[in-house]
């Protein structure tokens, strides 16, 4: 087990260096520069545009060969500086530092309520198979993997915020992140985020058990003149739980990466995908390295936790 | 018997790609699925759609500020505007008008001719993007999956990377440093998103692989290139069809949340298009963003229900 754990954890260092590494080349080979965004500046106050370019050049390093730029960023990374962020003029942990609490309970609480509500309303809908609850979950859930998820935000904030009033059209960042007021505004965003994901649980969920609930153990535990509460709470659930938590921490890292960037774009929640986004379109590459380093780390690590869960929820699974 | 002027080799190849009495035996299968009927129906009716409703309607790029925001036929809309004669707001009622069925957009741009356009796009984006993803795919998965050793090694690792990438990071990444066309769209997501398919299709080669009909070809002499060819594809073409078809839907939504964020051909009017301009007017003209969002839902439920009434109609033991 712990060289299977060293093992993956150098494997995941690498992906994280491949990735880290395409990204950079990517930005800093593409056809813009970071100095653009200045220009427009530079010329309405009448400088010369190509002495100033380079100076802002020579000022952030952008003038040295592209391979020095990157042993220098690789350099600065490992002594813990993440670089200077071109459009905001802080250093990018501070950016970070102060944007990822809005992604991390964006997230935090759509999981919860996917996790909750999908497993829950599969579970039922397995236990009563073929009844007119049974034929609404599916068709809800149909719904619910089909429905763009940006599309869902809009026509939210249209109904609820615009015609009805109920909340604002606007993210507040003016109240503290856990006050019931940041949590409220918060509640769109969130049906937007998790419906997919719930969505597709309860599918899973459902197939899952009805698989499980033919199996002959379960003919057993009944036999055995075990409740019927106990046999699909504890007999039927753990076994169906397994391929669940696969599907689980799969969608999570297409949350993290797909969905959380739009929901916060269409309620401009400033979070990581917001700040990202907003890099990518001032050619900051730094922010955007950083933000893609974080968030490859982040899957890499689910990922990982995912296999060791196995090994608790499921014994006979075994690394060696 | 009757002699036939196909040489036998060649009969004997086409035959394990089609074979008219298994696709009658699929196809009355398929049918019983009423839900996967409709689906296919809806993509038939948008597939027409697109070819053929460009010659029925007036261009969707032409604007007439005149006939700005007419909402559908049968809804009227209020539009107060302020004279400045009397000093007073006059309200007139705006009606819907039959030579603009579904509405104008703020600009006054037709609609209907819009989500005409939007049809073609999205459904040509999902197929080329699909194509190539899966090509890619099943030539990754096969080759991975028979030749095993090193190359599976190299393969499955290289997945792995691609895996972890920030999909939709890079997605935006890629589009804004090389502009914004649809063939850069296409180009990306189809490079980018063939690791479901490789994966799948490797797992189910891998069990095929072992079978007594691939020794019994290799035993008779087959070289590689055949059984792959004539004996491992064939054999998961039901799987290629149906994986592309549950994967159309979301490239179709990675356009459309593309385009939706700013990122769309300039050129060309797709649904996301339009929802990007839609979103400012949901108080003033609500048809803007719910039309195009209400294609794109159709669009990805047809393709869901009529992927997943593939994929039973093609799995023998599923019951229908």
């Amino acid at each position: 087990m712990r060289n299977y754990l060293v093992k993956r954890i150098l494997y995941s260092i690498i992906i994280a260096w491949g990735i880290l590494t395409v990204t950079f080349i990517l930005l800093r080979v593409g056809p813009s520069s970071p100095v653009d965004r200045y220009i427009l500046n530079i010329a309405a106050r009448g400088q010369d545009i190509e002495s100033v370019k380079q100076a802002i050049e020579a000022r952030y390093g952008l003038d040295k060969p592209i391979y020095q730029q990157y042993f220098d960023y690789m350099g600065n990374l490992l002594q813990g500086n993440w670089g200077w962020s071109f459009s905001s003029s802080v250093p990018v942990m501070d950016l970070i530092g102060s944007h990822w609490i809005y992604s991390f309970q964006l997230i935090l609480l759509s999981t919860i309520v996917a996790i909750l509500l999908g497993i829950g309303l599969g579970i039922l809908s397995a236990v009563k198979q073929n009844t007119r609850f049974d034929y609404a979950a599916s068709i809800f859930s149909f719904i619910g993997i089909s429905i763009p998820g940006f599309w869902l935000g809009l026509m939210l904030i249209m109904v609820f915020g615009v015609h009805l009033g109920w909340f604002k059209t606007y993210y507040d960042t003016s109240y503290p992140i856990w006050s019931l007021e940041n949590l409220r505004q918060l509640i769109l965003p969130v049906i937007t985020l998790s419906i997919g994901e719930l969505a597709g649980y309860v599918r899973y969920t459902r197939s899952s058990m009805l698989d499980n609930m033919r199996k002959e153990f379960v003919t057993t535990a009944r036999a055995k003149g075990l409740p019927e509460r106990v046999v699909i709470g504890k007999h039927v659930l753990s076994n169906a739980m397994l391929p669940l938590v696969t599907i689980i921490m799969f969608d999570l890292g297409s949350v993290v990466f797909g969905g959380a960037y739009l929901t916060e774009i269409v309620f401009g929640i400033p979070g990581l995908g917001q700040v990202s986004f907003n890099a990518i379109f001032a050619n900051d590459y730094a922010v955007v390295v950083a933000v893609t380093l974080i968030g490859t780390f982040l899957v890499l690590f689910i990922n990982l936790a995912t296999d060791i869960l196995y090994t608790y929820i499921d014994p006979r699974i075994r690394y060696d | 018997m009757t002699e036939s002027k196909i040489p036998v080799g060649k009969r004997a190849r086409l035959s394990v790609y089609f074979n008219k009495r298994l696709a009658q035996y699929y196809w009355e299968r398929l049918q019983k699925n009423k839900l996967s009927l409709a689906g296919m129906g809806f993509i038939i009716f948008l597939m027409l759609l697109g070819i053929f409703g460009p010659f029925f309607t007036q261009d969707p790029t032409y604007s007439d500020f005149n006939l700005a925001n007419i909402p559908p036929l049968g809804f009227s809309r209020q539009e107060s505007v302020y004279d400045i004669k009397t000093n007073e707001f006059i309200t007139t009622v705006i009606e819907g008008r039959p030579d603009h069925p579904l509405g104008t957009d703020s600009k006054g741009r037709d609609m209907l001719a819009m989500l005409i356009s939007g049809a073609r796009i999205s459904l040509l984006v999902g197929l080329i993007a699909t194509g190539i993803a899966v090509f890619i795919g099943v030539v990754i998965g096969v080759l991975s999956a028979y030749l095993g050793g090193w190359v599976d090694n190299v393969l499955m690792r290289f997945t792995d990377i691609m895996m972890t990438f920030p999909f939709f990071l890079l997605l935006v990444l890629i589009v804004f440093l090389f502009g914004p066309s649809l063939a850069i769209i296409v180009l990306v997501i189809g490079l980018t998103g063939w690791t479901g398919a490789a994966r799948l299709i490797r797992s189910e080669a891998l069990s095929l692989r072992t079978r007594d009909f691939i020794t019994a070809s290799r035993a008779l002499g087959a070289s590689d290139g055949r059984i792959m060819f004539n004996h491992l594809i064939p054999n998961v073409a039901s799987l290629i069809i149906v994986m592309s078809t549950l994967s159309i839907p979301g490239v179709i939504m990675s356009e459309a949340a593309l385009s939706f964020i700013g990122l769309g051909d300039p050129m060309r009017t797709s649904w996301g298009t339009i929802l990007n301009a839609g979103q400012h007017t949901l108080d003033t003209a609500w048809w803007v963003a719910v039309e195009p969002g209400i294609m794109l839902f159709l669009t990805v439920l047809s393709f869901n229900f009529f992927g997943d009434g593939l994929r039973d109609a093609f799995d023998p033991q599923a019951s229908i």
